[in-house]
């Protein structure tokens, strides 16, 4: 019965073959490999390797892979794979059985259960170093057709590379059954590369046109290849009209290669921009409210980042795994708070009693931040992680190979959104307008009877509770730890310096221009140099606009 | 009524204690150590100018304090020649990094002279064109301090660099000899513990001797007030860029003679907080006095050795509070909080002698 069952699958499978490959596609006769394999004589083991190798026949995977883990067996001279092997109470060792082609099932006894039979009864049949050589390319180029997605895209590309065109049957068999749409493309740029190489010059021009429209730049050295004249001055692509549709397909990519560049800075650069915001919105807040630079402002991101990182944890407890992405959106408010309420204590203790004194508060809260980074690195050492939420992780492709990651756009998002509330809480709400007449004119402010002092402790959690927001932001791009508020905070207080005070717009523009400056520089200089670079900027900058790009207007300067 | 106590500290520091170390009674270490925190002090006494008399805090001493250590570390690295570990005439990091000729801006610190008064002009250059732009925009305050920190936090990034050929991270190191003197002889230590300590002798007196002057009344006026002494028709920013040539100048000074002292220089000097811990050498001895940074810069550093050895861990702590502390509770540092009692008590019999006023910031 099973031997029945074996050749309707494979009229089926010989069928797929026919219909769905080239004639190129290499016919061996099934049975005969099957009895070579099964025959257990190492040279025709080899023999049948090797033909089913080049037949680069698909139905032969598991067995191939069976072969090359010394996990095919013989049991009443038909060809069974074992599963994972057990012992039973005599000592004896079992294993459960499958069928070794055309697909790996499990084989069922009578009663419709696994087959579970004693390994003595079966026959191994033997593989040496030199079958399992041959082996191993056919294993990697069926590996198109392995479920796990990377070994998938890696097994494409190797075989576009180094496949010749009798891997084009094969690549179309794939290129059918694959449902990941990034996949398909690449399969189809592969494809492309090998079809180059074909004959015919019809399906050339074809294949010239087709890597045109897949916009994948990784071709263009190849594509290079195949019109200029190589070392000893041959060109590979003799045919004129092929050879300027290659010509033009060149030429669009390296259009489309600039038009990427373009995008992919400008994203950087915009996220790099939207963090810089994010880190200085509250520093600006308070620096315009009470004039003080606080150099603990990324300490209190720490302290926001450190927070998440509880709460994670608690929730790893708490919740059960299914909902464990919770813990991202709790411990936002979390963060706020616990960051807001430290800095309304460092107010009231210290803050409160340097007011008019902003030189020498500069170095009271760097103070603070030594004692906070050495505060979380006794309590928390020296690395923790958070964990990116599921939904954050990938990215929005826009053409194959430049991906704009799901976090840093989230966290442009952030920025966008916490901006939007700032700028409402300043212009819309009663509190707004206290704070901004404070920030105008402290003494006339006091007289109209606004409670200035209160005033000024409320923008300072306002300040260092955005600051707890960043950090919890910040998880998403970076390990927590203890100095995680160094990396971006003297860039932040250059924004607010540049930015000018008061002025929520003043930070914007700053930080996307110092963001965006940074990653144009970039490809031209090194990180480091490119930083020194726009610093020199900042200060001809300043030689222009002293007090920034949105000075304060009136008298009380 | 204090003539006699500069020669008595000039006898117990710069002749007994040598002597002592000389009998063995006192220990090389301990005399190298001090020799150290009088090339700090020195640094100090810079900051005491700008930030003390003239109100301006620079976060970059640390920077010009490297610029001179620097500099004459290439000068001794130099003459090292064959002596390195790999024998080649090229100091040993390049040959690590696999360089095969000596960069060009190296050569001039072959000699010793040429060396000498580079670690001492190229600060003072960088002080008169950063100090010059930044004050003729009239950078003030706050942002003043933002800007000299950042130009620290770029430089220190670019000396951590491998190709910039200065050490990266390891910095310089291996230093053999200095003027022909072995740096490894106790006699050589002795005499570079008394060029430092003679140095800041000298450099206290000269400092007196400015801020005593007439360009020292107007320093403290740009400090109390700025708009007033500008509206009078004085160029302000002259003297601001003035004086922060002269810090850097004693920056430097003090990174020069601390280098063939410690035998290394490395980045980690002159790092962010390096330049801020600076300031508060100066803040806890006593701004706007030129003995409190003196006794600052070497108070702080004892404190350091003795807290690092004692209870390791706690250094960051501790300098954490000491900023917070000496801001909040005595803004004048040990010397204010020394006037402040012989005030109050002894106010009838003493006349009014107080350090020069450190007027609460205006907000002009």
């Amino acid at each position: 019965m099973k031997i029945k069952r074996h050749d309707f699958l494979r009229s089926i499978c010989a069928l797929v073959l026919i219909l769905g490959a080239s004639p190129i596609q290499a016919q061996i006769d099934h049975q005969l490999q099957l009895g070579r394999i099964a025959s257990n004589n190492r040279d025709s083991i080899t023999t049948a390797v090797g033909a089913i190798s080049d037949a680069k026949d698909v139905a032969y995977y598991a067995l191939m892979v069976a072969l090359f883990n010394g996990e095919l067996y013989l049991k009443n001279n038909e060809l069974v794979i074992i599963g994972d092997m057990q012992e039973d109470d005599y000592g004896d060792t079992l294993a459960p059985l499958y069928t070794a082609y055309p697909k790996r099932h499990p084989i069922l006894n009578d009663e419709g259960k696994p087959l579970i039979a004693p390994l003595i009864d079966l026959e191994e049949i033997d593989s040496n170093r030199r079958i399992r050589a041959l082996i191993q390319p056919y294993l990697t180029q069926m590996e198109i057709f392995h479920p796990d997605s990377g070994k998938r895209r890696v097994a494409v590309e190797t075989l576009g590379n180094r496949g010749g065109l009798g891997a084009v049957p094969m690549l179309r068999d794939a290129l059918e059954k694959e449902t990941d749409s990034g996949i398909q493309s690449l399969i189809r740029v592969a494809l492309g590369k090998l079809e180059l190489t074909h004959p015919d010059p019809e399906v050339r021009l074809n294949a010239a046109k087709a890597l045109g429209e897949l916009n994948n730049t990784f071709v263009l050295s190849f594509l290079h290849a195949r019109v200029e004249p190589d070392a000893s001055g041959n060109i590979a692509e003799l045919d004129p009209a092929v050879q300027s549709e290659i010509r033009d397909t060149i030429q669009w990519l390296e259009t489309f290669n600039q038009i990427m560049v373009v995008i992919q800075t400008a994203f950087v650069g915009l996220s790099l921009g939207s963090i810089l915001i994010l880190v200085a919105l509250g520093l600006a807040v308070i620096y315009g409210q009470i004039g003080i630079i606080n150099m603990a402002h990324g300490e209190f991101m720490m302290v926001g980042a450190y927070f998440t990182f509880i709460v994670q944890n608690i929730c790893l407890i708490v919740l059960p795994v299914a909902y464990i992405d919770l813990f991202f959106p709790l411990s936002l408010p979390v963060a706020f708070l616990t960051a807001g309420g430290m800095g309304l204590l460092v107010e009231s203790l210290i803050i409160r009693r340097l007011y008019n004194r902003p030189l020498e508060s500069l170095l009271a809260t760097w103070g603070i931040s030594l004692i906070l980074v050495q505060l979380a690195r006794t309590i928390f050492g020296d690395l923790t992680a958070v964990k990116l939420p599921q939904i954050l992780s990938g990215g929005f492709e826009v053409a194959p190979q430049v991906l704009l990651p799901y976090n840093r756009l989230f966290i442009i998002g952030l920025t966008v959104i916490i901006l939007i509330g700032l700028i409402a809480f300043f212009y819309k709400t009663r509190f707004g307008l206290r704070l901004r007449a404070v920030t105008q004119n402290r003494g006339m402010s006091a007289c109209m009877g606004i409670p200035t002092r209160r005033v000024d402790a409320i923008a300072f959690f306002m300040g260092t509770g955005i600051a707890g927001i960043a950090g919890w932001a910040m998880t998403l791009i970076g390990n927590v730890v203890p100095n995680m508020g160094q990396t971006y905070i003297v860039d932040a207080f250059l924004v607010v310096v540049v930015g000018g005070v008061g002025k929520i717009l003043g930070t914007i523009v700053a930080g996307l221009g110092i963001g965006i400056s940074n990653k144009v520089i970039e490809p031209f200089a090194e990180a480091v140099y490119a930083k020194v670079l726009i610093l020199g900027l900042i200060i001809l900058f300043l030689q222009l606009r002293p007090t920034g790009i949105f000075p304060a207007k009136g008298r009380d300067e | 009524m204090t003539y006699y106590r500069p020669i008595i500290v000039f006898l117990l520091f710069g002749i007994v204690a040598p002597v002592l170390n000389e009998m063995g009674l006192l220990s090389d270490t301990t005399l190298n150590l001090w020799g150290r925190y009088f090339c700090f002090a020195i640094a100090a006494l810079g900051i005491d100018l700008i930030w003390g008399y003239t109100g301006i805090l620079s976060l970059c001493q640390a920077f010009f304090f490297c610029l001179g250590g620097y500099a004459i570390g290439m000068h001794m690295l130099l003459k090292t020649g064959t002596k390195g570990v790999y024998g080649s005439a090229l100091p040993d990091f390049m040959v690590w990094n696999r360089v095969e000729q000596l960069p060009l801006f190296w050569e001039p610190f072959h000699t010793f002279t040429f060396a000498f008064i580079l670690s001492l002009m190229i600060p003072a250059v960088i002080a008169l064109i950063f100090g010059f732009l930044a004050f003729r925009s009239r950078l003030q305050g706050v942002y003043f301090a933002i800007i000299t920190q950042a130009l620290a936090l770029g430089v220190w990034l670019i000396f951590l660099r491998n190709e910039t050929m200065l050490g990266g991270t390891n910095g310089l190191t291996d230093f053999k000899t200095l003027l022909g003197f072995e740096l490894a002889d106790p006699a050589s230590k002795r005499g570079l513990y008394i060029i430092a300590f003679v140095t800041l002798f000298v450099s206290y007196f000269l400092c007196q001797f400015m801020v005593k002057s007439k360009l020292g009344r107007v320093l403290i006026a740009v400090r109390d007030s700025e708009h007033r002494l500008r509206f009078i028709g004085y160029r302000v920013a002259s003297y601001k860029v003035f004086i922060f040539v002269i810090a850097s100048i004693l920056g430097a000074l003090g990174g020069l003679l601390y280098v063939p002292q410690t035998g290394i220089i490395t980045p980690g000097r002159m790092d962010v907080q390096a330049s801020i811990e600076m300031v508060v050498w100066v803040a806890v001895g006593g701004r706007g006095t030129l003995i409190g940074p003196i006794i600052g810069a070497v108070l702080v550093n004892l404190l350091y050795s003795f807290l690092t050895g004692a209870f390791p861990g706690t250094w960051l702590y501790f300098l954490g509070f000491l900023f917070i502390g000496v801001v909040l509770f005595f803004p004048d540092g040990l010397i204010g909080l020394r006037y402040r009692i012989k005030i109050s008590s002894l106010k009838r019999f003493l006349p009014r002698r107080t350090p020069a006023p450190v007027a609460a910031e205006s907000q002009d």
